[in-house]
């Protein structure tokens, strides 16, 4: 009985690692209705960033919010120059740009820092603490508490705030945001720069587990994929939901079944494929009525 | 004096069609304007024209200076509240989402308070309805959130595409009567699209008629009224 | 004869096109012959993926996948069961038809993006999904396939043109090179036949083909069925020409590489995915080989390039194309056969001052 405790538990933080990128995925999907390929590169090269900044002496804690930042430029930077200028393109053409950035942001990396993997420092410690005799490592606290963090920070700020509430207008309603005096264009360049630096974090809280190379973000993103998508692809509580239920069924599953070793991933397509037969706009996505 | 809005010769159009072909009108200060005519005679694209949403050349003038290349939140914020056709409501938003949208540029914090006092005494349905989506609120109700959401813009003109449309005959002269007591109290002036004549022109001063992205008829609304004419062939009454 | 010479200048192009390509390996190298090969395979795998997306509007971002399926059905029964190489191409191409068609039947129902999901999904997990049942798939080794030398008649007949005795390689040339034609020729006839008419209708506007009577579901799942059968086409010659098959040959990257080709060629046409094959195949070793040797080039960037190897500069081309020329390459020919058309067509056409209608809708 422990053992599942512990494994809910550490589901639950592998969970917010796939809810962050998840959520990345959801918020450009509500703002430009397609799916960015490339977040899971974006996330990881700046995990990459950030290792270089914590390898030049800066303490972990704050290379964390100056990589948020630079990775909140970086997300507004592309969405200037290789989204906008083709935003009315097919939805085919979005897509391959995304594949394309995806290649590219890869082999930067590669170029940049090589395809060696590398260990990437934990700003927790490995211990462990007893909570109810239940082990729970200070790590998996930690990952559940900043992602935790991240996740009501960005929840508070779409919500509760003007700026928020221009991005979502703009994103659902863009013509009737225009006449209404809302800058459109740059409020999607803000989405982008937003879901950018949440991509980080699920990069940033990966990276110490897995070990940082340009392929580590993957898999992540087929699993984030799966959560985005349970929880309904345009419902960003969905892809945190989504992501928690995904976390800790794939871990309970690596356990459990037998022989899974190196399935889980398989897992992961197994539970997109088995939403959307079943129920394909997710937990918490609306049933889209298509104008016949 | 120059009129608050100012049209010449525009001529607009969607890619290789072209729509208005040399409309010239022009809307006083705190003014009421209509524009009338058949479906496809260019109305919406006029408006569409004055907040950006489409091509034109010619001259369109707010307040003196040219719209020529302006983006359309920067020609809105200028003054100017478009009420579009289909009402343009945020449905994924609740109902003071939508409402704060219209003040989101105002930097006037108490001015903007007395701005909702007054709205919500227009619709009291609204302030019901705060905090539901805007998605639950029936065609009337829709169109008095689009009306109090272009209000709180505080807007010196009031571009409204066809407001009676597909509303009830009760709820179109309780809407129109609420337009009248915005212009007269607030000074606001209104470009009405219609293509509900008869009710349009008690409302405006002066009328154009365009037929076929041209203004056939123009005159006092009066005017207009009486020539039976006029009324026959050009307003369908 | 008459019918030769009265024939339209497109189909002197592709006569030619052919020789060409029969001819080539009699005065390239033996190793070239090989690569061009492989361009070829990718060729019939990306024309699957045409007829896929291009023809009926739906997204795969995993036909690596079938194609890795055909290549192991076709290694398994040579390896396993000893049959001949060449009688393993139908048999695999079939099978994965008939996979693609029982993917087909679900894939109804997925949106075009949620479809793009799964699949891509399915692309990065095939590798791992393969190593499962190593004893039959050889794990992550993978199995060794033999390649058959060239039967006396081929080597009579090359001998003859080129005095040199046809290599393995070579041989093998030809039969992916008689196996594009005949698919080539067949996606050509679909197209230009009901199927063809049908999907097109179903991409463009699938309730108002659905209200037409097209049978949707029909056409869609056979759609996917077809494309499966070329990719798994393309899988087995992949086996035949490498001399191997094993999980890491068919990466996510690899379908990827044939959306890629198939857009960047032009959708919806015959000649795109040939050029599209040549462009994803040839770019990424060419941009390795041949920007170094350009003196013009500075050497910062030179060394960049070369140093971040294909990934970049695919990458950056990608963007760039579909920023200008969403079309593809077809696309750019065939816009501008319709600029120097008007060109020369002269004033007469100025008074309509109609629009072209653009190439292709996807």
């Amino acid at each position: 009985m422990q053992e599942f405790f512990q494994l809910v538990v550490s589901g639950v933080a592998t969970g917010g690692i796939f809810a962050s990128l998840a959520l990345a995925l959801v918020l450009i999907y509500n703002a430009m209705g397609l799916v960015n390929f490339a977040q899971g590169e974006m996330a990881m090269f700046a995990t990459f960033l950030a290792y270089s900044l914590v390898g030049t002496g800066m303490s972990f804690w704050i290379a964390f919010p100056v990589t948020l930042v630079l990775a909140f430029v970086g997300g507004i930077a592309v969405q200037r120059i290789v989204i906008k200028p083709v935003e009315r393109a097919p939805v085919l053409t979005l897509v391959i740009i995304t594949l394309g950035l995806a290649t590219l942001i890869n082999g930067l990396a590669g170029f940049i820092w090589s395809y060696v993997p590398r260990s990437f420092p934990s700003p927790f410690s490995a211990d462990t603490v007893g909570i109810g005799g239940v082990f729970i490592s200070y790590r998996d606290l930690g990952v559940i508490a900043v992602s935790g963090l991240v996740l009501l920070v960005v929840y508070l700020l779409l919500q509760r705030t003007t700026v928020g509430l221009t991005m979502r207008a703009a994103a659902h309603h863009p013509e009737a945001s225009r006449l209404l005096g809302v800058h459109v264009s740059w409020m999607l360049a803000l989405g982008w720069g937003l879901a950018s630096a949440v991509g980080a974090v699920s990069g940033m809280m990966v990276a110490p587990i897995l070990l940082l190379e340009p392929n580590m973000m993957q898999s992540i993103i087929i699993y984030a994929f799966a959560a985005a998508v349970l929880g309904g692809i345009e419902s960003p509580l969905g892809a945190v939901i989504g992501g928690l239920i995904v976390g800790v069924t794939v871990n309970l599953a690596g356990t459990y079944i037998p022989n899974a070793g190196d399935l889980e991933l398989a897992f992961g397509l197994g539970i997109i494929i088995l939403v959307l037969i079943l129920k394909p706009n997710g937990l918490f996505g609306r049933a889209a009525i298509r104008r016949v | 004096m120059s009129a608050l809005l100012e049209l010449e010769n525009v001529h607009a159009g969607y890619g290789p069609t072209s729509v208005l072909h040399g409309v010239s009108l022009e809307v006083p200060e705190g003014g009421v304007v209509s524009l009338l005519g058949a479906n496809g005679a260019g109305k919406t694209t006029t408006l569409r024209a004055i907040t950006g949403g489409v091509r034109w050349t010619g001259d369109i003038r707010f307040a003196g200076r040219s719209l020529r290349r302006r983006a359309t939140e920067d020609i809105v914020s200028q003054g100017i509240a478009h009420v579009p056709e289909g009402r343009g409501i945020c449905t994924e938003l609740t109902v003071d989402e939508n409402l704060r949208l219209g003040s989101h540029l105002r930097r006037d914090k108490a001015e903007v308070r007395k701005d909702y006092d007054r709205v919500f005494e227009y619709f009291p349905v609204l302030k019901e309805r705060r905090k539901l989506s805007a998605s639950t609120l029936s065609g009337g109700e829709q169109q008095m959130l689009a009306l109090a959401r272009a209000l709180l813009m505080r807007p010196r003109l009031m571009l409204l595409d066809e407001p009676s449309l597909g509303l009830a005959p009760l709820v179109v002269r309780s809407i129109f009567e609420i337009i009248r007591t915005i212009n007269e109290t607030s000074r606001v002036a209104v470009l009405l699209v219609e293509q509900n004549a008869r009710i349009a022109l008690q409302l405006s001063s002066v009328a154009y008629v365009l037929e076929v992205g041209r203004v056939a008829v123009q005159g006092a609304a009066s005017e207009l009224q009486d020539n039976e004419s006029v009324r026959r062939s050009y307003l369908g009454y | 004869m008459n019918r030769i010479r009265t024939a339209p200048p497109r189909y002197w192009l592709v006569g030619l096109v052919v020789v060409l390509f029969v001819g080539l390996p009699t005065v390239i190298s033996s190793f070239l012959a090989s690569e061009w090969g492989q361009a070829l395979v990718l060729a019939i795998a990306i024309m699957g993926l045409n007829i896929l997306v291009g023809y009926s509007g739906q997204l795969s971002l995993g036909h690596g996948a079938f194609m890795a399926l055909g290549a192991y059905i076709s290694a398994i029964l040579v390896h396993r069961y000893r049959l001949d190489f060449l009688l393993t191409i139908p048999i695999a191409a079939v099978a994965t038809g008939l996979v693609g068609f029982l993917f087909g039947v679900p894939a109804l129902r997925l949106s075009p993006l949620y479809l793009a999901l799964a699949t891509f999904a399915l692309a990065v997990v095939s590798p791992s999904l393969i190593k499962r049942p190593a004893d039959l798939t050889g794990g992550v080794q993978g199995i060794l396939v033999p390649q058959p030398d060239a039967p006396p008649f081929a080597s009579d007949a090359f001998n003859a043109v080129t005095g040199t005795a046809m290599t393995s390689d070579q041989w093998i040339y030809y039969v992916i090179l008689f196996c594009t034609l005949l698919l080539f020729w067949l996606a050509w006839n679909l197209g230009r036949h009901r199927p063809g008419r049908a999907m097109r209708a179903i991409r463009d506007a699938e309730v108002a083909a659905a209200t037409s009577g097209i049978n949707v579901a029909g056409y869609k799942t056979l759609a996917f069925a077809i494309s499966a059968f070329y990719a798994g086409t393309a899988g087995s010659l992949l086996a035949l020409s490498t001399g191997f098959v094993s999980p890491d040959a068919f990466p996510v990257s690899l379908s990827i590489q044939l959306l890629v080709g198939a857009v960047i060629g032009g959708l919806a046409s015959i000649p795109g995915p040939l050029l599209g094959a040549i462009f994803a195949f040839f770019l990424p070793i060419e941009s390795n080989q041949w920007v170094p040797s350009q003196t013009w080039i500075p050497d910062q960037i030179t060394a960049t390039v070369k140093n971040a190897g294909p990934a970049v500069s695919y990458g950056v081309v990608l963007i760039l194309v579909m920023m200008f020329a969403p079309n593809g390459i077809v696309g750019l020919v065939k816009a501008g056969y319709v600029v120097l058309n008007r060109r020369l067509r002269g004033a007469a056409d100025r008074e309509t001052g109609q629009v072209p209608p653009d190439p292709q809708t996807v």
